[in-house]
C-alpha cells in the first residue's frame, strides 16, 4: 500500500493563488470549516445540535500485501490519510 | 401399606424405564418445553429489532431524501449510477480504485454478501481484460468477507464508522480515499441502493479526475474565473468525489435498514412457525407421559386384584 507517495508526486501546479492552498488546506478541509462557522452562528441549543450532527470516528489501518495494519482512530479531517 | 409401595416402586421403575427410552432418542418433554422458552424469548429479540430498524430507516429514508438533490450536480458529470447484475464493466480504465461501502454490524441480510460478489465479479471481468483492480474496503463486514478472497488488493480499510454518516464524514472518507488515490485513472464505488423498503440492489459509479490540458479536457465549454482553471478543477474533484460518497453511504444507510428490518421479520416469523411446532410436539409428550402414567397405576391396579 502507498500513502504519501513522495516519489511520484500529482503534476505540480504553478504556485495556488486560492486562499485555503496557501494556507495548505484542501478544498474539502476549507468547505468543512466554512459550513462550521456557518453552523456556529446559530443559538443554542440548535448550534450544540448541529456541532453534534457533524461529529464522526473510524478506524483507519493501512493494508501492507494482504495483512491489516494498525488501527488508527480518526475523528477530525487532518487526521485522513495519515 | 405394603401394597401402596409396591405400586410406588413399580411406578418409579417404570418411569425409570420410560425415561431411558426417551433420552436414547427424542426430546423429552422437559427439553422441548426449554426449545419453547427459548425461541420464544429469540422471537421478542428479532421483533423489537425490526421495530428499531423501522425507526431508524425512517430516519434514513429522510437523510437519502436530502441527499440526493445535493448530489443530482454531480450526476451531469459521472453519469447515473449503474446496476451491477450482467454490467461488464468494461468502461473501467486499465488501474481501478474500487471502493465497496459495507455494514460494520451483522443481522441485516444479505447486503454485504451481494456486495463482496459485486466486487468479486469486477476483478474477475477487468483482469479478463488485463486491468488492474485495487480495493479500498469501508465496513467491518466488507473487510471481513473481502481480506480472504482479494487480501493483497486491498490498501486501506474504513471500519467501526460511527453511524449516522454525515457530509463530514464523507468527505473525510474521500480525502482518505485520495491519499492513496494518486496513480489510479478512475475510482469505482460499489454500494446497495435503496428503492424501497422491500427492495435494494448493488450498484456502481465511476468517477474519474479531471483532466486539465491536453485532449478529453473536461469542462472545455466553460470559462473559468477567477483562478487557473487546473486549481478549480482540482478542488472541484475534490468535491465531486465528496459528493458522491455522500449520496452513496445514504443510499447504502437507507438499504442497510431496510434489509435488517426484512431479515429480522423473516426471523421472527420463522421463530413463530417453530414455536407452533414445538408445541403440538410438546402437547404429544405430555400426552404421552401421561398416558403412561395411567398405564402404570391400571396394571399395578390389576397386579393386586389379579
Amino acid at each position: 500500500a502507498r500513502r504519501k507517495d513522495d516519489d511520484k508526486q500529482p503534476p505540480k501546479m504553478s504556485t495556488p493563488t486560492t486562499f485555503w492552498r496557501l494556507a495548505g488546506m484542501s478544498y474539502m478541509q476549507y468547505v468543512n470549516r466554512a459550513a462550521s462557522c456557518v453552523t456556529k452562528a446559530l443559538k443554542e441549543p440548535a448550534k450544540s445540535k448541529a456541532l453534534a450532527r457533524s461529529d464522526f470516528s473510524y478506524n483507519a489501518s493501512v493494508w501492507e500485501a494482504g495483512t491489516q495494519g494498525t488501527k488508527t482512530n480518526v475523528t477530525t479531517f487532518s487526521a485522513a490519510g495519515k | 401399606m405394603a401394597t401402596t409401595m409396591r405400586i410406588a416402586a413399580q411406578r418409579a421403575s417404570s418411569r425409570a424405564l420410560a425415561q431411558m427410552v426417551q433420552s436414547r432418542g427424542m426430546a423429552t418433554e422437559k427439553q422441548i418445553f426449554n426449545q419453547i422458552q427459548s425461541t420464544k424469548n429469540i422471537s421478542k429479540i428479532t421483533a423489537s429489532m425490526k421495530m428499531v430498524s423501522a425507526a431508524k430507516l425512517k430516519g434514513d429514508e429522510n437523510r437519502l431524501a436530502t441527499a440526493k438533490p445535493f448530489n443530482l450536480w454531480a450526476q451531469s458529470i459521472t453519469g447515473e449510477p449503474k446496476v451491477v447484475e450482467d454490467a461488464d464493466f468494461s468502461e473501467l480504465p486499465q488501474k481501478t480504485l474500487v471502493v465497496p461501502l459495507t455494514s460494520d454490524k451483522g443481522l441485516c441480510g444479505g447486503i454485504n454478501t451481494f456486495i463482496t460478489r459485486s466486487v468479486k465479479e469486477i476483478v474477475k471481468k477487468t483482469s479478463e481484460e488485463g486491468k488492474t483492480v485495487d480495493i479500498v474496503v469501508v465496513g467491518d463486514k466488507g473487510r471481513g468477507q473481502m481480506r480472504r478472497q482479494f487480501g493483497e488488493k486491498i490498501l486501506v480499510s474504513a471500519t467501526e464508522v460511527q453511524a449516522p454518516g454525515s457530509y463530514a464524514l464523507t468527505s473525510t472518507l474521500a480525502s482518505e480515499i485520495m491519499s492513496v488515490a494518486g496513480d489510479y485513472d478512475a475510482i469505482c464505488i460499489v454500494y446497495n441502493s435503496f428503492v424501497n423498503a422491500a427492495v435494494y440492489k448493488q450498484v456502481y459509479k465511476v468517477v474519474t479526475p479531471f483532466v486539465t490540458e491536453g485532449e478529453g479536457e473536461s469542462l472545455i465549454s466553460y470559462e473559468f474565473e477567477p483562478s487557473t482553471k487546473s486549481e478549480i478543477l482540482n478542488d472541484l474533484g475534490e468535491y465531486l468525489l465528496s459528493s458522491e460518497i455522500y449520496e452513496a453511504w445514504m443510499d447504502g444507510a437507507a438499504a442497510e435498514q431496510s434489509s435488517r428490518m426484512t431479515a429480522m421479520e423473516n426471523a421472527s416469523k420463522n421463530a413463530g412457525e417453530m414455536i407452533e411446532s414445538l408445541t403440538l410436539q410438546y402437547n404429544r409428550a405430555r400426552q404421552a407421559r401421561i398416558t403412561t402414567e395411567l398405564i402404570e397405576i391400571i396394571s399395578g391396579a390389576s397386579a393386586l386384584e389379579g
